[in-house]
């Protein structure tokens, strides 16, 4: 196993949602996001008023190989990491944090929304999300039933032909 | 270790296309996009250079459907092929579930083959990982070229012990593209069965 898969299920999953709502209604963005440092998003949430998100397998994926990136980037020059990027076009921006060594808060908003106020909003919930990521248990082991080949074979079939 | 969302009852595989530069990892994954029904698949992200060559990986999602009420889903990606790009390689590799190492048939890459598969297993064991712990597929492409290097000597080069199982493949007509990633699949689903 090269990285820890998370458990991010239960009690510790609602907390999280409840971080990554607060976030959004406080710091007025469209999408915000909690993503593994292996690429999969583990939780989102988006204003209501917000328009049909990007395709959140592709941002998630690419939030978390320039992560990597810049991590690498940032042992090159003798840091540990650099621990967020801030990414602001003409129309919106893109912010990143760390999240530990784990996970990565995402958060997208429009130009109009200031980036100050994103930061100091998007600290507090990393305080609160570090502390949900420290009491994460292993998960639990995950029981197919003796038909799990057949049924995996047979999506594979319709899938691939 | 595939991700497992219970949350969301989901199960994320990745499965990563590794191989030397031009042997078809890009082209593997475009034959899979442009065949897969769309609602199957997400968008294909590719950070390529301006002559179309890998810069960093492509990126491709695939929806496999309900197993045992968990949405499976298998996340495909290549690596740069190119030498020079090692530092993107051993990024990719990260959090890896399954391997299609992509051999190129064409007559002088021969060496090129090797060193890919050695610089495979460095990459891997700088993650604390031997190869032999990763569902693996070679699949041996550009069986149509001219004077393609028979696939015993390939073999020979990428697996002397003859343990990983094998595809021929014509990637740009499509000819073994879903037979390997089908086999890796399978091998990704096997291990995750038996809750490795």
């Amino acid at each position: 196993m090269i990285e820890p898969s998370l458990a991010l299920y239960g009690e510790p999953f609602d907390q999280v949602e409840t971080q990554i709502e607060d976030l959004l209604v406080a710091t007025g963005v469209r999408y915000c996001l909690l993503v593994d440092r292996k690429g999969f998003v583990l939780s989102h949430k988006e204003a209501l008023w917000a328009p049909r998100p990007p395709a959140l397998d592709s941002v998630a994926t690419l939030v978390a190989s320039n992560a990597a990136a810049t991590a690498a980037l940032a042992n090159m020059l003798g840091e540990r990491t650099f621990s967020e990027q801030i990414h602001q076009g003409e129309q919106g921006a893109i912010y990143v944090e760390s999240v530990g060594d784990v996970a990565l808060l995402t958060l997208i908003f429009d130009s109009s929304v200031p980036l100050g106020r994103v930061k100091l909003h998007a600290k507090k919930a990393i305080l609160a999300l570090n502390e949900v990521m420290k009491n994460l248990k292993e998960a639990p082991p995950i029981k197919f039933d003796a038909d799990f080949g057949s049924s995996a074979t047979a999506l594979l079939d319709d899938l691939l032909g | 270790m595939s991700t497992i969302n219970f949350a969301a009852r989901e199960i994320n595989c990745k499965i990563v296309y590794y191989g030397p530069g031009m042997s078809g990892k890009t082209t593997n994954l475009k034959q899979v996009f442009s065949k897969v029904p769309s609602h199957l698949r997400g968008e294909m992200v590719s950070l390529a250079t301006e002559d179309e060559r890998t810069l960093f990986f492509d990126f491709l999602p695939l929806d496999l459907g309900s197993v045992q009420g968990f949405k499976t889903r298998f996340h495909l990606y290549t690596v740069p092929g190119q030498v020079f790009y090692n530092a993107s390689r051993k990024l990719i590799l990260r959090g890896v579930d399954g391997i299609v190492f992509v051999a190129d048939s064409a007559p002088n890459r021969l060496r090129a083959n090797a060193e890919s598969m050695r610089n495979l297993r460095e990459n891997l064991l700088e993650h604390g990982i031997d190869v032999k712990e990763v569902p693996m597929i070679l699949q041996i492409n550009k069986r149509d070229l001219e004077g393609a290097l028979s696939t015993e000597m390939i073999r020979a080069v990428i697996d002397p012990k003859h343990e990983l199982q094998w595809h021929e493949a014509v990637a740009d007509q499509g000819r073994g593209v879903f037979e390997t990633l089908k086999t890796v699949s399978r091998l990704v689903l096997e291990r995750l069965a038996k809750g490795q």
